[in-house]
C-alpha cells in the first residue's frame, strides 16, 4: 500500500498544474482552516470556559478582597495588586490558566488537526484536492498559532476589561515595587500574551506530531495532556532539577519576568528558545510522519 | 521503485538532524560556561592584592546562588513559609538574584521567586526591604556609624605598595591557610583567574574554597566552597551575567507604591541574619567564609574555641528553648528553636564527659545542641565538636 500511495503522490501536483493553474500564493486553505477551528461550536464552548476564569476571579476578589499579607500563595504578588488596578486580573487569570486550561485548549485543537480529519475521513479528500502535505502541515500549524494567540488574548482581554470596569485603573506596580504608567502596563500585558503564545505554539507542535500518529483525535489530545501534566509534575520535583530545563512546560511561567523592573529580556530567551526547539523538532517529525504515512481514510 | 519505498524513512533524517542540532547547541553553550581561557600569567599573591585594591565603581548583573549543605528539610515555619522569595530562604536550594551596585551606600538586591520577588534597596541612609508577595515594605534609617562599616576595607589602612599588601595578606593567612592558583575559568562569559584557598588544618570540614577573580576588573565574580571529599561545591555563588557599568542612580530610589504596608524599623532592631547592613552588597566576596564565628563575640554568653578553620562557636541558648532532649519547648520566645523541637528529636544523640546532646551533621559544618543548653557550631566533624564540648573553655561558666 505504501508503495502505491507514494508512487501516486508525486504525480498529484503535476496533474493539477496541467488542469488548473493554482495561484502562487493563496490564503484560501488557511482561511478555511481558521473557519474549521473558530466555526466549531465545541471550540466556542472551549473558549467560553477560558473566559470564565477571569470572570470568576473578578467576582471572588470583589466579594472578598485579599488580606494585607497576600495570602494567595504563589500568585499572591499579583492577587494583592488586583484591587489597585484591574489590569492585574488579566495577569492572575493567565497565571492560573497557563498550567491547565490553555494547554488543554491547545491540546484539543492540535490533537484534532490531522487525526480529526483522518477520523472523519476528510484527510484523503484534502490531500486529493490536491494539497501538498507540507503545505497542509504548515497551514495547520499557522491556524494553531492563531488559535493560541486568540485564546491568550481572550483571557487577557476579558480579564483586563472586566478588571478595569470593576476595580478601575491605577498605577501599575511592578514586582520590584516600582510604579509604571498605565500604557506601559498595557504594553507589558501584550508582551506577556505574545510570550505565552510562543510557548503554546511550541507545545502545539507536539500535539500536531501526536495527531499525525493516529486516527483518533481524542487519543492524541489525551497523550499531549498527559505529557503536559507529567512535565509539570517533574518540574516540581527538586531531585529532577538536572532535566528541568528540557521540559516543555518549564519556562511557561517565566512571563512573570515581564512584570519586574527593569525587565531583563535575557531571562525570556531560554523560554523562547525552548519553544522554538520544540516547534522545530516536533514540526519536522510531524512532517516526516505525515509525508510518509499511508492515508487510507 | 525501491528508492520510492525507502524514501519515507529518509524523511526522518530531518527531525533527527534538528534534534541533533538543538542538543548540540545546548551542549556547546554549557561547555563554554566553564571553559579555561588563556590569560596572562598572574601569581596568587598578585591576585590577592588585586582583589583587595580593586575599586568597584558600579556593577549590575544576575547572581545565582546554590546551597547544598546537606541540611535536613526544615519545617515551613523556619524556611520562610515555603515562599521562594523570603530573604531568609537562601540557605537551601538554588536562587537567582539580580544585583545593582553603585558604591557602598547604593545597592539593590532583588531575590527572584517564581512569581514574586523581594528587594533590598540601600540608598544612602535609607534601607528598604520590599516584598511583592505581601505587598509590604520595611524602612530602616541607618545611622552614620553603619555607613562606615559597609566598607570592606578601610582605605586609610591599606598598605602603600602592592607588594607590601601581598606580604601582609599572605602572612595573615599563612598559619592556617594555604593559597594557590587554580586553573583559569569563565564566569558570566568573562575570563577569570581562580584562587584556591584551603585550610591547612585537615580536621576542618571545608576542603577548599575557590574564588574566581575577573581577569579585567579584578573583582571576585564567583565563590565556591567544597566540603571534604566532594567534587561538587556545597555552596556556590557567582555571577551568571554581569555588567560593570555604573547603574543609573534612579535604580536605587524606592518609593513604596500605594496600598503598601510600610513598617518603620529602628536600626537596633534590624539584626536579623541576612538583613543587616553588613551583608548588603551581596556580591560574591572572598571574605564570606569567616563571618560565622565573628559576629556575636561581643556578648557574654558566647565563646569561640580554637582558631582559623576549626574554630567553634559556643553559645548559650535562651532558657525556654533549651530542652532538646525532652518535649518540644512550648513557651519558647519567638525563636526559631522553639519550632525546631520535633526536628531536634530526630537527630542522633552524642554524649561524653560533658553530658549529652543532639548532633546535626551538615556537609560544611556541624551543630551540637547539648542538654545543658549550649549550642556549638563549627566547620568541623561532629566528633570534634563533641570534644570541644568537653573543653573547660566551652563550658560558658
Amino acid at each position: 500500500m505504501s508503495a502505491v500511495e507514494t508512487a501516486i503522490a508525486p504525480a498529484g501536483p503535476a496533474a493539477a498544474t496541467a488542469v488548473v493553474k493554482p495561484p502562487a500564493f493563496s490564503t484560501r486553505f488557511f482561511r478555511s482552516e481558521l473557519w474549521l477551528i473558530f466555526g466549531r461550536r465545541r471550540n466556542w464552548i472551549g473558549l467560553a470556559v477560558l473566559a470564565v476564569v477571569p470572570i470568576v476571579l473578578t467576582v471572588a476578589v470583589k466579594v472578598s478582597p485579599p488580606g494585607g499579607d497576600g495570602g494567595g500563595g504563589e500568585a499572591g504578588s499579583f492577587v494583592s495588586q488586583i484591587t489597585n488596578n484591574g489590569l492585574f486580573v488579566a495577569l492572575v487569570a493567565l497565571l492560573f490558566e497557563m498550567p491547565l486550561f490553555l494547554p488543554i485548549a491547545i491540546a484539543a485543537i492540535s490533537g484534532d488537526a490531522i487525526a480529526g480529519e483522518a477520523n472523519l475521513g476528510t484527510l484523503r479528500y484534502v490531500l486529493s484536492v490536491p494539497v501538498d502535505r507540507t503545505r497542509l502541515l504548515l497551514v495547520k500549524l499557522a491556524a494553531q498559532a492563531v488559535f493560541a494567540l486568540a485564546a491568550t488574548l481572550l483571557v487577557a482581554g476579558v480579564g483586563a476589561l472586566l478588571g478595569l470596569a470593576v476595580f478601575g485603573s491605577g498605577p501599575v506596580v511592578t514586582l520590584a515595587g516600582t510604579t509604571i504608567g498605565f500604557g506601559a502596563g498595557l504594553w507589558r500585558l501584550l508582551l506577556v500574551c505574545a510570550y505565552l503564545t510562543v510557548c503554546l505554539i511550541g507545545f502545539g507542535a507536539i500535539g500536531l506530531f501526536a495527531s499525525s500518529l493516529t486516527e483518533q483525535p481524542i487519543g492524541a489530545t489525551i497523550a499531549v495532556m498527559l505529557l503536559c501534566f507529567a512535565s509539570e509534575i517533574m518540574d516540581a520535583i527538586d531531585q529532577l532539577s538536572a532535566i528541568h530545563r528540557y521540559l516543555p512546560t518549564h519556562y511557561w511561567l517565566s512571563f512573570v519576568e515581564l512584570m519586574r523592573d527593569p525587565v531583563d529580556f535575557g531571562r525570556l530567551v531560554p523560554g523562547l528558545l525552548s519553544a522554538l526547539a520544540y516547534l522545530a523538532i516536533f514540526g519536522s517529525a510531524a512532517w516526516a510522519r505525515l509525508s510518509s504515512r499511508d492515508v487510507t481514510s | 521503485m525501491s528508492v520510492m519505498a525507502r524514501r519515507p524513512l529518509v524523511r526522518w533524517v530531518v527531525p533527527g538532524a534538528v534534534l541533533a542540532a538543538v542538543v548540540g547547541a545546548g551542549v556547546v553553550a554549557s561547555t563554554q560556561a566553564g571553559a579555561s581561557p588563556d590569560l596572562p600569567p598572574r601569581t596568587a599573591a598578585q591576585l590577592l592584592v588585586d582583589v583587595y585594591t580593586a575599586r568597584l565603581d558600579g556593577a549590575s548583573g544576575t547572581v545565582v546562588e546554590r546551597a547544598d549543605l546537606g541540611l535536613p528539610a526544615l519545617p515551613d515555619a523556619i524556611a520562610g513559609a515555603g515562599s521562594s522569595t523570603d530573604l531568609n530562604s537562601l540557605i537551601t536550594g538554588s536562587h537567582t538574584l539580580r544585583v545593582w551596585y553603585s558604591g557602598p551606600d547604593k545597592a539593590r538586591v532583588a531575590l527572584l521567586g517564581a512569581t514574586g520577588e523581594s528587594d533590598l534597596i540601600r540608598n544612602g541612609q535609607d534601607l528598604w526591604i520590599w516584598s511583592s508577595s505581601g505587598n509590604t515594605a520595611q524602612h530602616t534609617k541607618l545611622g552614620g556609624a553603619a555607613q562606615n562599616k559597609t566598607l570592606p576595607v578601610d582605605p586609610s589602612q591599606l598598605p602603600v605598595s602592592p607588594q607590601q599588601a601581598a606580604d601582609m595578606i599572605l602572612s595573615a593567612l599563612n598559619p592556617t591557610t594555604s593559597v594557590s592558583l587554580g586553573p583559569t575559568t569563565t564566569v558570566a562569559g568573562r575570563g577569570a583567574y581562580q584562587l584556591v584557598v584551603a585550610p591547612k588544618d585537615t580536621r576542618s570540614l571545608v576542603e577548599r574554597v575557590t574564588i574566581a577573580v575577573d581577569a579585567q576588573k579584578r573583582v571576585p565574580t564567583q565563590v565556591q566552597v567544597f566540603a571534604k571529599g566532594s567534587g561538587t561545591p556545597a555552596f556556590k555563588i557567582g555571577f551568571d551575567q554581569v555588567n560593570f557599568t555604573r547603574p543609573d542612580a534612579s535604580r536605587f530610589q524606592f518609593t513604596p507604591p500605594p496600598g503598601t504596608k510600610v513598617n518603620e524599623a529602628d536600626q537596633d532592631q534590624n539584626k536579623a541574619p541576612g538583613q543587616g547592613p553588613n551583608t548588603l552588597p551581596a556580591l560574591p566576596s572572598g571574605k564570606d567564609q569567616k563571618q560565622l564565628p565573628a559576629q556575636p563575640s561581643g556578648q557574654d554568653k558566647t565563646m569561640v574555641v580554637g582558631t582559623g578553620w576549626t574554630s567553634v562557636l559556643v553559645a548559650r541558648l535562651p532558657e525556654a528553648a533549651a530542652a532538646p532532649g525532652g518535649k518540644p519547648s512550648t513557651g519558647a520566645p519567638a525563636s526559631a528553636l522553639g519550632d525546631l523541637g520535633p526536628l531536634l528529636n530526630n537527630l542522633p544523640t552524642v554524649s561524653g564527659s560533658w553530658g549529652s546532646g543532639r548532633l546535626l551533621q551538615a556537609r560544611l559544618f556541624s551543630v551540637l545542641i547539648t542538654d545543658d543548653g549550649r549550642i556549638l557550631i563549627g566547620p568541623v566533624s561532629g566528633q570534634q565538636l563533641a570534644t570541644v564540648a568537653g573543653d573547660p573553655a566551652a563550658a560558658l561558666k
